[in-house]
C-alpha cells in the first residue's frame, strides 16, 4: 500500500507522543492561593486570638470551621489540579446561566489581597473616636438590643459596666444608687462639652460583630488636678468607687465617685455583651 | 489613622462573620443543583394560582439557594411547565425564605428579632402578589426570553397535538437525514436535553467533583462582591459624617429609598446582606433596613442580569416596578406603624 506523502505526515503528527505542555493552569492555582490565603487568615484569628475583636465570641466557631472547611477546599483542588496534570485537561464547563458580575480574573484578585491584607494586618479594638462616631449612650436606645436577660448581680460591685447601663434602662433614676459601691473596668472617654473633670469609662457592647458594636459608659469624676496627661483617652482604667448623683448634658444622672483609679492593660477581649 | 484603624476592623469583621455562612450558602446550592432533580416537583404543584405563588414562595425553604443559585432553577421550572405562579414566586422569595439565610439574619440581628420575622414576612407577603399578579397572564410566553419560550414544553405539546394531524414533511424543525429516507427531528429532544438539569445523569463521583468546582466558582464570584460590599459599608461608617448619615438615615422615607438604592447597586449576596444591613442598624430606621433585606434579594445588579437571560425586558420591569413599590409600601408603613 502507498501511501501520499501528506497522508503519512499526518499520521506522523497524530503519533507523535503526546507532548505534555509545561503550562500551569495558573487560574486554577490561582484559585487554591486564595483560598488557602483565607483559610490561613481565619486560622491566623483563631490562634492569635483577634477573632474575638471582631466577632461576638457565641459565633467564633463559625469563622473557625470555615477555617478548616476552606483548608480541604484548598487541598481539594490542589490535588485535582496535579491530578489532571497527568490526564487530558478537562474543560471546566460553565454552569448553566451563570452570570457573573465581574470577570474572574478580579474576583481572584481581589479575593488573593483581601486575604493578604487580613494576614498582615492586626485588627484593633474600637476607642473614642468609634465612641464619638457611633454617639455613645448611657442608657441602651430602643433601637439598640434589649436586654437579653435582667439578672443584674446582686452585689453592685460586680456589675459590670454594660449591667449598669441596663440596670438604669429599667430603673433610670440616680438618687437610687447613691452610694451604691461601683469596680469597672472600660477605656477613658472624653465626651465633648463635658466638665474637665468628668470622663467616661466606656466599653463596646456587641450583639454580633464589631459592626454593631456600640458604646456605653458610666461618668467618672476625676481627682482634681489630674486631667488628659494622667488619664489620656482611650488608656484602660480599673475604677473603685461609689454612685453619686450628677448633672451633665443638662441632665441628672449617676457618676462615679473614685476611691481608687489603677490604669490597667487593655485586656485580651475588650468587648462586653 | 485612628479612623483607617476602625474602618479596617470593621471591615474584616464584616468579612470574617459572613466568610462562613456564604460558605454553607454555597455549599447548599451546589448539593441541590447537582443531587435534587426539580423536575419531580413540577408535577407535584397546585394549579390554584394564589396558591401556587404562595407554595412557590416557600420552595425555598426546601432549596436553600441564593439569587445566584435561584434564577436558573426558576428557568428550569418554567421550561418545565410549572405554573407561572409559583415559578415567579421562587424566584422572588427563595434567596429571602431559606433556612440558611434566616439562621444567618437571626445571628444579625438577634437584638432585633421583628427585623428577622418581618423580612420572612414582608418577602412572602410581595413574592406570593407579585406570582398572583403575573398568574393573570394567562399564557406567559410573550413575556419570556426567546430561548426560553422555544423551549418550553407545555407549548411543546400543545404543538404536538397539533401536529400528529399533519405528515412530518409539514413541521417546521430541523431533521436529520436518515438512511432509508426517514428523518429524525432534532430540535425537541435536544432543547429538553439542554434544558433539563444535564447534570442528573452523571455518577455520584463526578457529580462531588462539580459540586466542589460549582462551589468554587460561586466561592469566588460572591466573596469578591462581599468584599466590595463591606468595603462600602465600613467606608460610609467612618468616612461620612456622623450627621450626614443621621439625617439621611432617620428621615422616614430618605432612608429607605437610600437602602433600596444600596441594596440594588451592592448586589451583596442574600446570605451575608444582613451582616451588611447591620453596620447601619445604629443609624437607619428600621424599616430602611428591612427594604435593603427584602427588596436586595429580589432586584439587583447582578440580579438584572440574571433575570434578562429568562424574560423579556418589558416582563423584568413589570418586576422590578411591582418589587420595589411594595417594598417602598411596606417599609414605610413598618417605619410610620412598628418602627
Amino acid at each position: 500500500m502507498v501511501r501520499s506523502p501528506r497522508s503519512q505526515s499526518a499520521n506522523a503528527e497524530a503519533n507523535r507522543p503526546n507532548k505534555r505542555s509545561f503550562r500551569l493552569p495558573w487560574r486554577d492555582l490561582f484559585d487554591v492561593l486564595a483560598l488557602g490565603t483565607w483559610s490561613a487568615m481565619l486560622f491566623r484569628y483563631w490562634f492569635g486570638g483577634k477573632l474575638l475583636l471582631l466577632l461576638h465570641p457565641d459565633y467564633a466557631w463559625l469563622s473557625n470551621t470555615a477555617a478548616v472547611l476552606l483548608a480541604i477546599l484548598a487541598v481539594h483542588r490542589l490535588l485535582g489540579i496535579i491530578r489532571s496534570a497527568t490526564r487530558l485537561p478537562e474543560r471546566n464547563q460553565q454552569a448553566e446561566g451563570h452570570v457573573t458580575l465581574l470577570p474572574r480574573n478580579i474576583s481572584s484578585l481581589i479575593l488573593l489581597a483581601v486575604a493578604v491584607f487580613g494576614l498582615i494586618y492586626t485588627p484593633r479594638a474600637f476607642a473614642s473616636q468609634t465612641a464619638t462616631q457611633r454617639g455613645i449612650a448611657d442608657t441602651l436606645t430602643l433601637t439598640r438590643a434589649q436586654p437579653q436577660r435582667f439578672a443584674s448581680a446582686a452585689d453592685p460591685e460586680d456589675r459590670t459596666v454594660i449591667d449598669w447601663i441596663r440596670l438604669l434602662n429599667v430603673y433610670p433614676e440616680p438618687d437610687a444608687y447613691t452610694d451604691e459601691p461601683v469596680a469597672v473596668e472600660g477605656f477613658v472617654f472624653y465626651p465633648e462639652g463635658w466638665p474637665e473633670d468628668y470622663v467616661m469609662v466606656s466599653r463596646f457592647v456587641l450583639t454580633c460583630c464589631a459592626a454593631d458594636a456600640y458604646p456605653v459608659g458610666l461618668p467618672l469624676q476625676l481627682p482634681a488636678g489630674s486631667g488628659k496627661t494622667q488619664y489620656p483617652a482611650d488608656s484602660w482604667l480599673a475604677v473603685t468607687g461609689t454612685m453619686m448623683t450628677k448633672t451633665l448634658d443638662d441632665r441628672r444622672q449617676v457618676a462615679i465617685a473614685p476611691t481608687e483609679i489603677r490604669q490597667i492593660e487593655e485586656p485580651k477581649n475588650p468587648y462586653e455583651y | 489613622m485612628v479612623q483607617l484603624n476602625t474602618g479596617f476592623t470593621l471591615f474584616l469583621s464584616l468579612l470574617v462573620e459572613a466568610v462562613p455562612f456564604l460558605l454553607i450558602g454555597v455549599a447548599f446550592s451546589s448539593l441541590l443543583m447537582f443531587f435534587v432533580d426539580d423536575r419531580q416537583l413540577v408535577g407535584l404543584l397546585p394549579k390554584n394560582a394564589f396558591l401556587g405563588a404562595l407554595i412557590g414562595s416557600l420552595i425555598g425553604l426546601m432549596f436553600p439557594v441564593c439569587e445566584c443559585g435561584n434564577v436558573p432553577v426558576a428557568r428550569r421550572m418554567l421550561i418545565q411547565g410549572a405554573p407561572t405562579a409559583v415559578s415567579i414566586g421562587f424566584l422572588l422569595a427563595a434567596p429571602t425564605i431559606n433556612p440558611v439565610v434566616f439562621w444567618a439574619t437571626w445571628v444579625a440581628f438577634r437584638g432585633q428579632p421583628e427585623v428577622v420575622f418581618l423580612r420572612v414576612l414582608c418577602t412572602l407577603l410581595i413574592a406570593t402578589a407579585i406570582g398572583w399578579v403575573f398568574s393573570c397572564q394567562e399564557n406567559i410566553g410573550p413575556f419570556l426570553h426567546e430561548n426560553v419560550a422555544r423551549s418550553r414544553f407545555r407549548d411543546r405539546a400543545k404543538e404536538r397535538a397539533v401536529s400528529e394531524d399533519q405528515p412530518a414533511l409539514l413541521q417546521g424543525g430541523t431533521f436529520l437525514q436518515m438512511a432509508g429516507g426517514e428523518t429524525l427531528q432534532l430540535d425537541t429532544p435536544a432543547a429538553q436535553r439542554l434544558v433539563a438539569n444535564p447534570i442528573q445523569s452523571k455518577t455520584t463521583a463526578s457529580k462531588l467533583q462539580l459540586v466542589v468546582d460549582n462551589m468554587v466558582r460561586e466561592l469566588r464570584e460572591l466573596t469578591a462582591v462581599l468584599v466590595l460590599g463591606s468595603a462600602i459599608a465600613a467606608t460610609v461608617q467612618v468616612a461620612v459624617p456622623r450627621d450626614t448619615v443621621l439625617s439621611l438615615g432617620q428621615g422616614l422615607t430618605s432612608s429607605i429609598l437610600a437602602m433600596m438604592i444600596l441594596a440594588a447597586v451592592v448586589s451583596i449576596c442574600s446570605t451575608v446582606d444582613s451582616f451588611f444591613a447591620l453596620s447601619f442598624a445604629s443609624t437607619f430606621t428600621t424599616g430602611s433596613l428591612l427594604a435593603f433585606l427584602i427588596f436586595g434579594p429580589m432586584i439587583d445588579l447582578k440580579n438584572i442580569g440574571l433575570l434578562l437571560t429568562v424574560f423579556k425586558a418589558r416582563a423584568v420591569l413589570y418586576l422590578f416596578g411591582l418589587a420595589s413599590l411594595m417594598c417602598f409600601a411596606l417599609a414605610l408603613a413598618i417605619n410610620l406603624y412598628i418602627g
